[in-house]
């Protein structure tokens, strides 16, 4: 492992220092050895249990997926229950819904790299491959919705017979971009640090292993020179991924903001849905790190009780800005005074589906604020679980407060209409929460979820020195 | 008859009257048949891609409008007004825009048919023509007394056959009815004019130029006579003269579209019409320092104001409005008529207007110049019990469905089980239609020739003529051809027509120089121009003026309305865009929002919203209304404009047959209307009382609106 | 032949004459093709009126009147539809200057109709059959959209294809009237009258600087085709 350290001036104190350092990962180090064969036993076990959930969410897909979605196709839109003057439900809901969460894997892996956050590194990988399957689940959506999915490519630039270029002034062509543009850097991302851990594997395993990882590892030997060009590879995109990122839940909102729906039409949704994304993409690492603490061998090595704390904390802050942002938006619908958009908003804090709103608040503002800052609750993965559970339902509670209840009540009130979500439709996205949850289950019996060069290239950083009698933990910068 | 039309193969010209092909050029005789060829072998007006247009008159309604459809191979595709005529100037209403969705309506009859009415588990079979008029042959040939013609208001041409047939057979006269008809009173008002004015014509009023218009339960806009022409006349009468813009003022105690378009709704008591008239021709006979009629003398103000329940202020601010206006004109019709008063209403009310001098003013009253034909509730209740004892041997009912049309009260169901041979003429398996030994149906109005004499909206002398615009889609006939057909068969020289086109020819022959706007030396010239423009008219408008010798001293005897009992209301129903029902199973005209509550597909009963609160009704609740003669179940609307005291249920709905869009779909008010009638014999009910009672369950009406939106809840 | 000056096709409902009839939008329906869809979906707002009345109500009982307004896709000059279709199925014509809808390119985003401040939009939840023979009314200058494709009131644009084909060949320019949409066609009150814009001689032009005059939402700034004349005195309209 090539690490170019070089030793820091002064030790730096860890907070709560009080604690045994040791409880931390980065001062908790074990052979090489030891922790590749540690990762690789999580890899290639499985038990009845896995096996069980794999073919359940298989059969979820197959019928509440491709079933109802193959009958909506055959059969017309009118199966989901969107109607005039609500033409966008859950699909669309549900749509940004995904892309909020994919903003998490570039946020810990991509940000917190930026910023030399460490406690970042045993997780990264589960959070890059949460914005890969997350995009997967969620660029099914504008497929899923098309009255006309047979045609789905005409959305597509490229010289055609039909000699028509899309038109690029909609922000769905936009949209289109955006999202095939975060896909594939995305995963290229993904792919990238995953290079010597499957090298790693490859030298480990036989068979059909063997011959993937061999693929796949694209003849990685662990020179010198290929951890040079690896880290300059991360580093250029980790910083060009961040930019993309932003750009897509801004391209997202402005299907919105572009519009001239009252209630859509403002400025501060960019920003908003991108604080909103992180927020639902942080929480749901959250949730995903107690799943694969709580069923994963060796999981609760990697992924303690400090990772939880720390993302709890970035939760907190993320709850406030979010609170803010929809303070913001408020504060200027109301202050700009156009009736219909105030009418919209008193309509979603009394109307008859007034619980959508209040479910979002509490969920998304009073639960982390009344937790976060509780060091204990941090601390508690369970408790971590449910909260972060109940984060996201709070912010697709805001989507469906943004999208449908939006539409439902524009400028003309003869026109008004309540939307009721259909069977096939909640089957649909059902299923795309199981596809998620199936590919995630695959990948994690697939690929080295713990990026463990990562993990040992931080361990090799931190000691704990003997100053005197106290041993005082020391971090060595890299590079 | 003769083989030409007993051949499937010959059909009826359809191509007589195009509007803008160069054919009609009235150069020689045209054959009445065609032969339905391949369209490879396409007739020359007739090209792939080229529409034709033909000429004729709208039968969903008795109106009479005219109508160019649009044809292409062969196909009847759009319906539009035609501008020249008279009655509707190229414009038209919903119904009349529905009609090829008759034509080509899937639940046609598609045979002459025999059913075993006795047995319903004997299978029907079809006929053939030929048997068919045999069946009609030997009806005839029954003892004349004991044969009963039930004919609908349209159209006249069959009218006027049968009328000729019953009188060569020495047959009691055909009698007519129209639920349509019957709503508005048609009766009532016809025998008004006939007792102030000495002809039974149907009024026709000027409303485009007048400028106050006091409308006594004319729902004009909707249902009334021609509401194509009064719609037009409305437009004229807000927008036409730029100077000045018309007002309207609508007494009803329920807001019916007119009254919804009307500057000012007096919702009075239902039945104290009479009284207001009287009260309010005192006083614009003294406003106007002239004497005050005898038959005027009959109600005090004070106490028409008690019985209607409209100020006495009210009353003397709408009397002068009335009194000093320079085109004052009064409307009347609809709920002001079929009441026990609705004939003294009428006579006050044409009083009224001989009273400010408007007959025959611009802007007034004229007479149309037609005969119109009353469709008493009486005489139909005097058929039923006529049928009832046994006295009818055979009865022929074309264009009308009495089973679901004439208040059940009447017990014509009963009486239709008595009669030994029931033949109906109904191109659609209606009510009626099931419950009768043979179908022989009739073409659609879209296939048929003849005409329409009786054009309450017309401004002027007019025949509208019908003409077929496709070849028969079915093995139907024309009943006329049935008649004619079955007449000759039966050996007697009944009628000295050969086929229908020949019996319309020679009943307007007279016109082929009576001073229409064109002429023509010969039937057969006349007879293209006759079908290329739709019909006969004169070139200027121009009306009888009805003159009144004299008034007499009273208008007849005046009850005053009886409040309902507690817990009770008064119950009125009312024609929307579904008319008489017939249409209802036309899926656009079901699909149509109603006017005023926006409500499609359905039947609902119309409660004002306090009334609803008392009781705790919410929208959607179905409530059973029970009358003496009957109970219906509807979902509540809750309708702002109506009074406190009274509900209203749609006519038209209701339906147990007459295909797939009309079955089982809301509730027919003619189960629960009274069979009693007025002076006039017209079906009166609007004084009815009925209880309410919640059943607890709940059936969303499909309504366009959003309650949320309009009315605020949730 | 005359070089042909482009129209800008124009509406103008008087609210004074409208009474709500609704005739409208059966011309409408027939003309263009409109499937019915039956009672359980315009109960869920799913009705396809390309033209539909607005009904209000106005003050209490007995003073209670109903507001009619009929409202048709407004053919806005900047509309908010255009710019969000991914596919150029929402377009503005030069020809015409309408607002049209190809629905052969219509892939069902329904994005348009979620911008459309006037509702005008509606779409093909299904595919709505019609039971033989009533296949035989269809109008065969309008083309049966299939399931997934929006679509709208387009001033029944292939009567003034036809209406300027027919004069062209005689070798004339239009005459003011001469097209009418269906509605137009039909209204008995005379209350939509429809004509070039660009023409100031036009009985629309005139009627369109009425005093009355008013367009639906201006302040969005749609620029729309559409005037509306409010009804006057107590309760016109």
């Amino acid at each position: 492992m090539a690490v170019e350290a070089k030793p820091l001036e002064t030790a730096v104190p860890l907070p709560h220092a009080e604690e045994d350092p040791r409880e931390h990962l980065m001062f908790d180090p074990r052979p090489r050895e030891v922790m590749n064969r540690m990762v690789m036993e999580a890899m290639t076990t499985t038990s009845r249990r896995y096996w069980a959930w794999v073919i359940g969410l298989a059969l979820v897909v197959l019928v509440c997926l491709l079933g109802a979605w193959g009958n909506m196709i055959l059969t017309g839109m009118g199966l989901a229950g969107i109607r005039r003057p609500v033409f966008w439900g859950l699909f669309i809901v549900t749509f940004v819904f995904w892309i909020g969460i994919s903003h998490a894997g570039t946020f810990v892996s991509a940000i917190l790299r930026v910023f030399k956050a460490e406690f970042r590194r045993p997780f990264t990988r589960a959070a890059e491959l949460m914005t890969t399957f997350a995009l997967a689940a969620g660029a099914l959506y504008p497929l899923i919705h098309l009255g006309r999915v047979w045609v789905f490519y005409w959305l597509i630039p490229y010289p055609n017979a039909r000699w028509l270029w899309p038109n690029f002034r909609s922000p769905l062509v936009w949209d289109f971009l955006a999202i095939t543009t975060y896909l594939l850097s995305s995963t290229i991302y993904l792919y990238l640090p995953l290079v010597p851990d499957l090298a790693m594997a490859r030298d480990r395993t036989t068979g059909w292993r063997h011959a993937l990882y061999r693929l796949l590892a694209l003849g990685w030997r662990g020179t010198e020179a290929e951890w040079h060009r690896l880290r300059r590879a991360i580093t250029i995109f980790a910083f060009a991924i961040i930019p993309v990122m932003f750009s897509v839940h801004t391209i997202v909102s402005w299907d919105f903001a572009v519009g001239v729906v009252a209630g859509w039409h403002s400025t501060i949704f960019g920003p908003y849905f991108i604080i909103g994304a992180i927020l639902s993409g942080v929480a749901a690492v959250v949730s995903i790190l107690f799943v694969l603490r709580s069923t994963m061998l060796h999981m609760d090595y990697f992924i303690r009780k400090e990772h939880f704390d720390a993302l709890g904390k970035l939760l907190l802050v993320f709850s406030m800005a979010w609170a803010y942002f929809f303070f913001n938006d408020y504060l200027l619908t109301w202050y700009g005074g156009e009736e219909a958009a105030r009418r919209i908003l008193t309509l979603h804090a009394t109307g008859p589906a007034a619980w959508v709103w209040y479910l979002m608040l509490i969920c998304n503002v009073v639960i982390p604020w009344l937790t976060l800052w509780n060091r204990t609750i941090r601390r508690t993965p369970w408790a971590m679980f449910i909260i972060t559970l109940l984060i996201n339902v709070g912010m697709y509670a805001e989507r469906y407060t943004i999208i449908p209840l939006t539409l439902g009540h524009q400028r003309m009130p003869f026109d008004w209409g309540v939307y009721t979500p259909r069977p096939t439709e909640i089957s649909i996205v059902i299923g795309t929460f199981a596809l998620f949850l199936l590919l995630y289950l695959l990948a994690s019996r697939l690929i080295p979820l713990v990026p463990v060069w990562e993990v040992q290239e931080g361990q090799m950083a931190h000691t704990l020195r003997k100053v005197g009698k106290a041993e005082v933990p020391s971090v060595t910068e890299l590079e | 008859m003769s083989e030409k039309i007993s051949r499937r193969d010959f059909l009826k010209l359809t191509a007589m009257g195009a509007a803008t092909t160069a054919v009609m050029t009235g150069c020689g005789p045209m054959s009445r048949y065609v032969v339905r060829r391949p369209y490879t072998q396409m007739p020359e007006y007739n090209q792939t891609g080229e529409s034709t247009y033909y000429a004729s008159t709208c039968r969903e309604c008795p109106a009479g409008c005219g109508i160019i459809v649009r044809t292409r191979e062969g196909r009847a595709l759009t319906i539009e007004g035609n501008p020249n005529h008279p009655v509707n100037r190229g414009r038209l209403c919903a119904r009349g825009l529905t009609a090829q969705q008759g034509l080509y309506n899937p639940d046609r009859i598609r045979a002459p048919r025999f059913q075993g009415r006795s047995n319903p588990a004997t299978p029907g079979r079809d006929l053939t023509w030929d048997e068919a008029v045999q069946v009609v042959a030997t009806a005839l040939q029954k003892p004349p007394q004991r044969i009963a013609f039930l004919l609908g208001l349209a159209p006249d041409h069959l009218y006027d056959l049968v009328s000729e047939l019953t009188q060569a057979l020495g047959a009691p006269p055909p009698l007519r009815y129209n639920a349509l008809a019957a709503l508005e009173g048609r009766t009532t008002l016809i025998e008004a004019v006939r007792r102030l004015f000495g002809s039974p014509a149907l009024p026709y009023f000027d409303l485009a130029q007048a400028e106050v218009t006091l409308a006594f339960g004319a729902d004009f806009l909707q249902s009334w006579l021609s509401p194509v022409t009064y719609t037009r006349a409305y437009g004229a009468m807000r927008q036409g003269n730029p100077r000045r813009r018309g007002e309207l003022i609508v007494f009803e105690p329920r807001q019916s579209l007119t009254a919804g378009n009307a500057d000012r709704w007096v919702p009075i008591v239902p039945g104290s019409e009479a009284h207001v008239v009287l009260a309010l021709g005192q006083r614009v006979a003294e406003l106007r320092g002239l004497p005050v009629p005898e038959a005027f003398r009959a109600v005090r103000p004070e106490e028409a104001a008690q019985v209607s329940g409209l100020p006495l202020e009210q009353l003397e601010t709408l009397a002068q409005t009335f009194a000093t206006a320079t085109r004052p004109l009064a409307l009347v019709g609809g709920s002001a008529l079929t009441q026990p008063n609705g004939l003294v209403t009428a006579q006050a009310v044409l009083a009224l207007n001989a009273l400010v001098g408007n007959l025959g003013q611009p802007g007034g009253v004229f007479l149309s110049a037609a005969a119109a034909t009353p469709t008493p509730l009486a005489e139909v209740k005097a058929l039923v019990e006529r049928m009832q004892a046994g006295e009818v041997d055979v009865l022929f009912i074309h264009g009308v469905n009495p089973l679901f049309e004439v208040p059940a009260a009447l017990g014509f169901e009963a009486a239709l089980a008595r009669v030994p041979l029931v033949i109906n003429f109904a191109a659609f398996p209606d009510e009626t239609a099931l419950k009768s030994d043979y179908l022989f149906p009739d073409h659609s109005p879209l296939e048929s020739f003849g005409y329409q004499r009786s054009l309450a909206g017309s401004d002027r002398p007019a025949w509208s003529a019908l003409q077929p615009v496709v070849v028969p889609l079915y093995d139907t006939r024309a009943t006329v051809d049935v008649l004619l057909a079955a007449a000759q068969a039966s050996g007697q020289a009944l009628l000295p027509y050969r086929d229908e086109v020949d019996f319309i020819q020679q009943k307007i022959l007279p016109l082929i120089n009576a001073g229409g706007f064109y002429t023509a030396p010969e039937i057969l010239t006349f007879w293209s121009r006759w079908l290329q423009h739709g019909g006969w008219w004169t070139p200027a408008a121009g009306l009888p003026t009805p003159t009144l010798e004299r008034l007499p001293a009273s208008f007849g005897t005046l009850t005053p309305p009886t409040p309902p009992a507690e817990g009770a209301f008064y119950l009125l129903t009312y024609a929307n865009h579904l008319g008489d029902g017939s249409g209802a199973n036309r899926p656009w005209l079901q699909e149509l929002p109603d006017a005023m509550t926006t409500v499609t597909w359905n039947s609902w009963v119309e409660i004002h919203p306090r009334t609803a609160e008392e009781l705790g009704l919410k929208d959607d609740d179905v409530v059973r209304i029970t009358t003496p003669y009957g109970s219906v179940e509807a979902s509540v609307y809750r309708y702002p404009a109506i009074r406190p005291d009274t509900l209203a249920i749609p006519f038209g709905q209701g339906h147990t047959a007459l295909g797939r869009w009309a079955e089982g779909r809301g509730c027919n008010p003619a189960q629960v209307l009274p069979a009693g009638h007025n002076a006039a014999g017209d079906l009166a009910f609007i004084g009815t009382t009925a209880t309410l009672t919640p059943t607890g369950r709940r059936r969303p009406l499909a309504r366009v609106e959003s309650k949320e939106g309009v009315y605020g809840e949730h | 032949m005359a070089e042909e000056r482009p129209a800008k096709w124009g509406l103008v409902v008087d609210l004074d004459r409208c009474t709500g009839c609704n005739a409208c939008i059966v011309a409408c329906a027939l003309e263009n093709n409109v499937p019915f869809v039956g009672e359980d979906e315009v109960a869920y707002g799913r009705a396809l009126y390309w033209i539909r009345t607005q009904r209000y109500w106005e003050g209490e009982y007995p003073e209670v009147t109903p507001t009619f307004q009929p409202v048709m896709c407004q053919q806005c000059g900047n509309a908010p539809c255009e710019p969000v279709c991914p596919v150029y199925a929402s377009v503005h014509s030069e020809e015409e200057q309408i607002n049209l809808a190809v629905y052969n390119r219509c892939v069902g985003t329904r994005y348009c109709a979620n911008n459309c401040p006037y509702f005008a939009r509606v779409f093909n939840w299904f595919d709505y059959e019609l039971p033989e023979p009533m296949r035989s009314y269809l109008n065969p200058d309008v083309t049966v959209r299939r399931r997934g494709v929006m679509e709208k009131c387009t001033f029944c644009v292939q009567r003034i294809v036809r209406g300027r084909q027919k004069a062209r060949a005689e070798g004339r320019e239009l005459r003011d009237g001469e097209v009418q949409p269906a509605c137009v066609q039909a209204c008995p009150a005379e209350a939509l009258v429809f004509g070039d814009l660009s023409d100031p001689e036009s009985r629309v032009s005139q009627l369109a600087r009425s005093q009355r005059r008013y367009h639906l939402l201006e302040a969005l700034g749609t620029l729309p085709r559409v005037t509306y004349l409010k009804g006057v005195g107590n309760h016109g309209g």
